[in-house]
């Protein structure tokens, strides 16, 4: 039995919309983190480990994309965590 | 579990799982034999590398002076990469660091790519220390470097289509994306039954529920296995997903030192002194030394700064042998005009964090840390992991052949198992033919291997889409699987002389194994045959 479509999403442009959030938005939130480790661990440390962490990461975030009920959710805390991740790296030191 | 979850984890699994099934199987297939590279290449030379009195004598000096006789020397810079077989080592030479050497050149013309294209006279070839002569690359192609090379793609890079990377590679890298996607989602998917489920086979019933039950159970072996070869391959393939933003964001745009620090290059300069050197130096005897030294290694790299110049300084690089040290980084500076060893570190040291997390990386990969018994298991989770990937597209196809799906829908399907089954079954017999080809080719280069493996292979598999048939597809491609892998070491003992026994006897245990292994392929796919055949009489009857 193929997976039953009344739990799925129907519209072609939520979709897209969810694919696009987890991969993309995913990669911000798992690069953005990553970067983020940077300052309280040696850079190069961070860099060697995010090899394995960064792909696992970047796949668990696509799948979560998925199984958010609503996809304008994602998109939200996609950007609000790459944001957050991102504010010790925007600030000028 | 609720059934939302359940069903999204189902629906993401089967559509990562079939838009990735052709090339997922290609990838696993071509790289267990990857494992075995160079056997497969000791094999088709008919030069075993394994037997007695094979210690290769590592002789620098001949390199250098050949070079010399076509090339003004002083001041370049040398590296010397050994190839993990130990026979060959990859040589480059750089322009010349003393400007008023270095002749007034038009620079050539770009166009023959990459490599090649460079406007200096420096030079990089293979040389091969067992014939002592430089080697061509379209030459000394193997059946295993193909193999090896298939198994991320790189045949495909003549699309020319480039995003950022070679069209192979970056195809291999969303491929192994999605197939990581495809492992986390099946997991989550069997989460709630693993235990249960993992006890769970019930081969006399329906097809399906063999497919489903052989998928399962193999999939969850294999996981880890699998998990493993997802992640280390795509840092392997298309790190650059990594690499750019991080020399981006990082790094500033400093690659350079984003390198440094990974350790993959070392930018020390060694300034160029203009003065002549005034000792002799003798580079055997010096990687002679350290090897002696460096006993729980091996020298992976020699490089020379300013040949011939008063600063002319020797840089060895060793990694440790993995039986004594996981991780590890030899690495020895040496100063030639007052015979000063400026730095060592014993590539038995220990490393750094960033060393330990590459070396575990690259030896899970390459499966090179527990002698041939490893590789070989890794071998047979690697066919382990194509039989999970045909049962999946079985257990799609079955569970779709139903009078309820419209035809046209049911037609699409059935041509896409069609087409898979076709391609990717037929790739056993066609790697055992070409090898067979091998044997009757005198000189067999790149282009003889490229004709008969993807001509051989397009030819059966349209043969097979033709046919239309899934069981006739894999009734017999595994007739033809048993047939080729038996003729293999049958005519290489014929034709070669190479019988079982003579390399036994030989020592040429390389070569002796590429048989055996053929000839362990061809008795499971006897096997396998004969049952099939039993089956269909019962079903007759």
């Amino acid at each position: 039995m193929p997976a039953k479509k009344k739990y799925l999403t129907r519209s072609p442009w939520i979709r897209t919309s969810k694919i696009l959030a987890g991969s993309l938005g995913g990669y911000a939130v798992m690069f953005s983190f990553h970067l983020f480790l940077c300052n309280i661990f040696p850079r190069e440390d961070v860099v060697v480990t995010s090899f394995f962490t960064g792909y696992i990461l970047w796949a668990i975030l696509l799948l979560w994309a998925f199984l958010a009920e609503n996809v304008w959710k994602v998109w939200l805390i996609y950007i609000g965590a790459t944001i957050l991740f991102s504010i010790p790296f925007l600030i000028p030191s | 579990m609720d059934n939302r979850k359940y069903n999204i984890y189902f629906h993401t699994h089967t559509i990562s799982g079939i838009i990735t099934c052709a090339l997922l199987y290609v990838i696993f297939f071509a790289g267990s034999f990857a494992f075995f590279k160079d056997d497969i290449a000791a094999w088709q030379k008919n030069t075993s590398n394994a037997g007695k009195n094979k210690t290769t004598i590592k002789d620098f000096n001949t390199v250098i002076d050949s070079l010399s006789k076509h090339n003004q020397l002083k001041g370049r810079n040398f590296e010397f990469v050994m190839q993990r077989n130990g026979v060959g080592v990859y040589v480059n030479m750089s322009a010349s660091n003393d400007t008023t050497l270095i002749k007034k050149q038009k620079p050539k013309a770009n166009a023959e790519g990459r490599r090649r294209g460079r406007n200096d006279d420096s030079a990089s070839f293979t040389y091969n220390f067992a014939q002592q002569k430089q080697a061509e690359y379209q030459d000394s192609y193997d059946m295993g470097e193909f193999l090896y090379r298939l198994h991320f793609l790189a045949q495909l890079n003549v699309v020319p289509i480039r995003l950022g990377a070679p069209f192979g590679y970056l195809l291999a890298g969303v491929v192994s994306f999605l197939f990581l996607f495809a492992l986390i989602t099946g997991l989550m998917l069997h989460w709630n039954k693993i235990v249960a489920n993992f006890f769970v086979f019930r081969p006399w019933s329906k097809w399906k529920t063999v497919w489903t039950d052989l998928h399962t159970a193999l999939g969850i072996i294999g996981f880890p296995f699998q998990l493993i070869f997802a992640v280390t391959g795509m840092v392997l393939i298309v790190n650059s997903f990594l690499i750019v933003p991080y020399t981006k964001f990082l790094y500033k745009g400093d690659g350079k030192q984003l390198f440094q620090e990974l350790e993959y290059s070392d930018n020390t300069k060694f300034d160029y002194s203009y003065l002549p050197l005034k000792t002799n130096f003798d580079l055997n005897e010096f990687v002679k030394q350290t090897e002696q030294k460096w006993t729980a290694g091996k020298i992976t790299s020699v490089s020379i700064r300013n040949f011939n110049d008063a600063n002319m300084h020797v840089i060895l690089l060793g990694k440790p042998d993995p039986k004594v040290s996981f991780s590890g980084s030899g690495k020895l500076v040496y100063r030639v005009r007052d015979n000063k060893v400026l730095s060592e570190t014993t590539p038995v040291a220990s490393s750094s964090y960033v060393d330990k997390v590459k070396s575990t990386l690259y030896h899970l990969h390459f499966g090179d840390f527990g002698g041939r018994p490893l590789r070989m298991m890794f071998f047979v989770l690697g066919l382990i992991g194509c039989v999970v990937i045909i049962s999946g597209i079985l257990i799609w196809l079955v569970a779709r052949d139903k009078t309820s799906v419209p035809n046209y829908k049911r037609k699409f399907n059935f041509w896409i198992a069609n087409v898979f089954l076709a391609s990717s079954l037929t790739m056993l017999p066609v790697t055992a033919i070409t090898m067979i080809a091998l044997l009757f080719i005198g000189k067999p280069n790149q282009s003889d291997i490229y004709h008969w493996y993807f001509y051989s292979w397009l030819g059966l598999s349209i043969y097979f889409i033709v046919r239309k048939d899934l069981a006739l597809t894999n009734r017999q491609t595994i007739f033809l699987s048993a047939l080729t892998c038996f003729l293999l070491p049958l005519l290489d003992g014929i034709v070669r002389n190479n019988w079982l026994w003579d390399t036994f006897n030989e020592q040429a245990y390389d070569i002796l194994f590429i048989d055996i292994l053929f000839l362990s392929l061809a008795i499971v796919s006897g096997i396998a045959y004969w049952k099939i055949k039993k089956n269909q009489v019962a079903e007759k009857v």
